[in-house]
């Protein structure tokens, strides 16, 4: 059995949300903005979802580097952290059926296609409201220019990276 | 003492329900239930829409089977609208409600149930998921992934969107197929077909060993419906109903989505939300049917593939007459796997999928109008009332969760019967009788509606988990 090898990326941008749930939006915004600041990039791709699920363990695999993009609750309203994600960080709780979490997604990717990207990063925001709405909370709207500049950075590290590109 | 035993939530399901199990005072299983605890209003918050915005709209009820409710709701559309779509337009709505039913269910065999037939339904729970099969079976998880990504990635280059697409309108599709697009579908299927077959042989090495759960995982005598084409052969976009005894003779045929309402009835039961369909001659419950790809394979005679055909004629080797443990629902999905994949590539083969019409458009000729397709988990029925402007008055959704709910209650009652005794279980005897449950992959989300009278229970429950007060409106 084979598997198809599409959409191999330097950088995969993966984020996610809810655009419908305030401060869970972050991730889709971020990602149309970095889509739109790396447009023509052929390098970088960006997958947006509502929710990180088994699938895309494959786009995983197939990435040089990883940016996955995410609101968070367990940071202070508006706090904007870029760390770095392992599959040691995976949880078996965190393995529900629907939707995975980065850490989960990278040991799915390793166990299914023995591969995992050079780099794998989690760019979070701190969500002060997740209420059935549209826009953002003060804090997280306050927070875009940073994470956009984290973000951006993080691209371009990946991208000027010179050492060849996996087989 | 009686007890009651309570597992909420079921896991691995599409939505949120809980089982009850009633033990008398001996530790003896009395009854059991599975309820559909979320509710939700789509037929009543549409009244007033303009009904061209209704597939749309009824889209929205679900993310797994979306594609679904839209081709049903725009049957039901053309309907009101007196027109035949062009047959380019038919014949991409039907290899788009294919690649749904794949990717579907590839969810359901491989994400939701494999767990239970690779590691064995006794494995450790914190293992028994998607991961521990990457773990134990790797190339049973990538065919899974395979899979999935083989509808999703159809249903995106036809309908521009992976998820509630806007393609299907009343009248057809919006845009022709282009022949790109064609070829890359293309492109796709010896893959596909690779993951299958790799599925079905595992399957077929593997079900011998699960002998003991094939006998009481709702295995009983039943109606079943499901649609067909007129050479008998399955169907799951067009053609018309057939309704089979547990003997395999037909009870009613060739009911349009039209007659539905004369011949299916919907029961309330008082705990849950999710209503109960039956045949109306026969009345409730005795004219409860199940649905599904186990009831479309116990009701055709020829799947219309090569492939698919050989597997069908091995499936009907099970038993002589309809096959009628649920367990072979997992079979049955991954005959329609294959047939869908397989269709695809039929369809596709045909030059006329490139051609320009793929639209009939119309007003509002009629004010009542209804259409029906095959959901993954069964038959989908839409059924529309509107005013001479065409304004929605009136909304009615059967689902095909619906038309299996009594068989799932009483297969959950099946189970937990033969399983509990003397008021002893564990942990494995609760995840069988969750397993029977998800051979029927119900989908909770879109199963329940507000049309007619709606079961209500309330309870009021102390600090220390005690009912001290219950209101039931049945």
């Amino acid at each position: 059995m084979t598997h198809s090898i599409a959409g191999q990326a330097r950088c995969l941008i993966l984020a996610c949300g809810n655009t419908l749930r305030e401060d869970d939006g972050v991730g889709p915004w971020l990602a149309a903005w970095v889509e739109g600041r790396f447009a023509g990039e052929p390098r970088a791709r960006v997958l947006t979802r509502q929710q990180w699920t088994p699938e895309l363990a494959q786009d995983v695999a197939e990435a040089e580097s990883v940016v996955f993009v995410d609101c968070a609750t367990n940071l202070a309203a508006g706090e904007v952290r870029l760390a770095t994600v392992a599959t040691t960080n995976a949880s078996g709780s965190a393995l529900a059926t629907h939707h995975l979490g980065a850490a989960e997604l990278l040991a799915l990717s390793e166990e299914l296609y023995s591969a995992t990207p050079r780099s794998s990063l989690l760019l979070t925001v701190g969500a002060g409201s997740l209420e059935l709405r549209e826009g953002f909370s003060e804090a997280v709207k306050a927070a875009l220019p940073e994470a956009c500049a984290q973000l951006e950075k993080a691209v371009l590290d990946i991208l000027a990276d010179s050492s060849p590109q996996r087989a | 003492m009686s007890q009651t035993i309570t597992i909420d939530p079921v896991t691995r399901l599409e939505g949120h329900g809980k089982i009850t199990i009633h033990l008398n005072d001996q530790g003896e299983v009395e009854n059991a239930n599975f309820h559909v605890t979320q509710v939700r209003g789509f037929e009543k918050f549409s009244e007033g829409r303009p009904f061209y915005e209704m597939p749309s709209l009824m889209a929205r009820i679900c993310g797994i089977c979306p594609v679904s409710h839209l081709i049903a709701s725009a049957k039901a559309c053309e309907a009101i609208m007196s027109v035949r779509i062009p047959h380019t337009g038919a014949q991409l709505r039907r290899m788009l409600n294919l690649a749904q039913m794949v990717q579907s269910h590839a969810l359901s065999f491989f994400y939701l149930s494999s767990p239970d037939l690779l590691l064995g339904l006794e494995s450790d729970p914190a293992t028994r998921h998607i991961f521990g099969v990457a773990q134990a079976k790797p190339e049973l998880g990538r065919a899974g992934i395979g899979l999935r990504r083989f509808g999703q990635h159809i249903i995106e280059l036809l309908g521009n969107k992976r998820i509630h697409p806007g393609w299907v309108v009343p009248g057809g599709v919006t845009e022709p197929l282009a022949a790109a697009k064609r070829d890359e579908i293309l492109k796709m299927i010896p893959e596909a077909q690779a993951n299958i077959k790799l599925a079905l042989a595992w399957y077929k090495q593997i079900a011998d060993g699960f002998k003991p759960e094939i006998e009481v995982f709702a295995n009983f005598a039943s109606n079943y419906m499901g649609l067909i084409n007129e050479d008998e052969s399955v169907e799951f976009t067009d053609g018309a109903l057939r309704l089979i005894d547990a003997k395999g003779e037909t009870i009613a045929d060739g009911i349009t989505a039209n007659q539905f309402s004369e011949v299916i009835g919907e029961a309330v039961e008082p705990y849950s939300y999710t209503k109960f369909a039956y045949y109306k001659p026969l009345g409730y419950p005795a004219g409860s049917y199940r649905v599904g790809p186990l009831a479309r394979l116990n009701i055709a005679k020829s799947m219309g593939t090569p492939l698919a055909d050989e597997e069908l004629k091995l499936f009907k080797q099970i038993a002589d007459g309809p096959v009628q443990s649920s367990f072979y629902y997992h079979y049955a999905r991954l005959i329609d796997i294959l047939y869908g994949i397989e269709k695809i590539e039929h369809i596709l083969a045909d030059p006329s999928i490139l051609d320009k019409h793929v639209r009939a458009t119309a007003g509002v000729n009629r004010l009542e109008g209804a259409g029906q397709a095959e959901a993954p988990r069964g038959t989908l029925h839409h059924h529309y009332k509107v005013d001479e402007n065409g304004l929605m008055k009136w909304a009615n959704l059967v689902i095909a969760t619906g038309q299996n709910n009594h068989a799932m209650n009483q297969g959950v009652l099946q189970a937990a019967k033969h399983y509990i005794h003397d008021g002893k279980f564990s942990e494995g005897i609760l995840n069988r009788v969750e397993a029977v449950v998800r051979t029927f992959d119900p989908c909770l989300s879109c199963s329940t509606h507000a049309f007619g009278k709606m079961p209500l229970e309330l309870k009021l429950v102390s600090a220390e988990g005690e009912v001290v007060d219950r209101l039931v409106r049945s």
